[in-house]
């Protein structure tokens, strides 16, 4: 496992937190993190952007849908088949 | 608020099937022993009830998706029953094992392009891929990165509004990919999938957007006192 620098480390790091496959060795990356203070607040940065996002875009959805959806299913339904 | 805006037989020429089946897996494919034991049951019999049972209780987030894609309940509402309407007419081409969150996706952003967008006036329509990076702020900063922390310290205490309306300003292809990617958790190949676009572009749409969302946030942290680092590029030193 090597160290593969700040600059590899956060050209692929938001592939690397994704878990996606990137240019550089996840191993590699991950080396680096763990002695690069720097590079692990850039890696909480788009981590935290990531949680933020997904808890704000939480949405319930009406419940008058839920029922407007049922019943055009059954209506389809009862055109088509 | 009733789905008039399309007839229900709409066609569904534009959603790319043969791609969607090239996805299923093997019918091999042992059964899922993390689906619910009651899908089996009433499957067989009838397809509704198992459509039903399986489609539905993703309504909430494809609501979520339609709210982030229509900017309003009444068309988010709308968008989600139109997208539940074409995926019954297609259930039978649906390959049960297959990533059915992904399929229904697919069709409400298809849904969404073909026929609300169309209606909807925004500032810039199209793709702005073609936007040099300098365009899309984002100045090489030396700031230390000590104080990098900050930033997450800031975000992670943003309004849900103010990350709303950070991610409605930015240019739909880009907040699509954001929020496919970081709402809905799904892979950079899945994402390509649904958006139609190669993988290479949801990566430069999913990062510039990412960055255009920091560089608000961070905007709106600063206006208010606190203190964030000037923006570093995502790339920062790494382009040589």
């Amino acid at each position: 496992m090597t160290d593969c620098g700040c600059d590899q480390a956060r050209k692929d790091l938001e592939e690397y937190l994704r878990n996606e496959v990137c240019k550089t060795e996840h191993a590699d990356i991950r080396a680096h993190l763990e002695s690069c203070p720097s590079c692990r607040d850039e890696a909480l940065v788009a981590t935290t952007l990531t949680a933020v996002v997904a808890r704000a875009c939480k949405e319930t959805a009406p419940e008058e849908l839920r029922d407007q959806v049922l019943s055009r299913l059954r209506a389809e339904q009862a055109t088509h088949h | 608020m009733t789905a008039t805006l399309a007839p229900s037989s709409v066609d569904l020429a534009d959603v790319d099937w043969a791609l969607m089946e090239e996805q299923a897996a093997p019918a091999s494919q042992t059964p899922d022993h993390h689906t619910p034991p009651t899908s089996e049951d009433t499957a067989s019999s009838d397809p509704r009830a198992q459509f039903e049972q399986q489609a539905l209780p993703f309504m909430d987030q494809l609501y979520a998706a339609g709210m982030r894609m229509t900017r309003n309940p009444a068309d988010a509402a709308d968008l989600v029953q139109e997208t539940f309407v074409k995926a019954f007419a297609s259930w039978s081409s649906f390959t049960q094992g297959t990533n059915l969150k992904a399929w229904l996706y697919r069709i409400l952003t298809n849904t969404y392009i073909n026929t609300y967008r169309k209606k909807q006036r925004e500032p810039y329509q199209g793709t702005i891929d073609e936007l040099e990076d300098w365009q899309l702020g984002g100045a090489e900063s030396t700031t230390a990165t000590s104080s990098r922390s900050a930033e997450a310290e800031a975000i992670d205490h943003m309004p849900a509004s103010v990350v709303k309306d950070a991610l409605q300003s930015i240019p739909e292809d880009f907040r699509l990919a954001v929020y496919l990617a970081d709402v809905e958790g799904f892979a950079y190949q899945e994402i390509a999938d649904i958006m139609k676009t190669p993988i290479g572009t949801v990566m430069s749409r999913l990062h510039r957007g990412r960055r255009m969302l920091r560089d608000l946030l961070a905007d709106y942290a600063r206006e208010r006192g606190i203190e964030v680092p000037a923006p570093a590029t995502s790339s920062s030193g790494s382009r040589k």
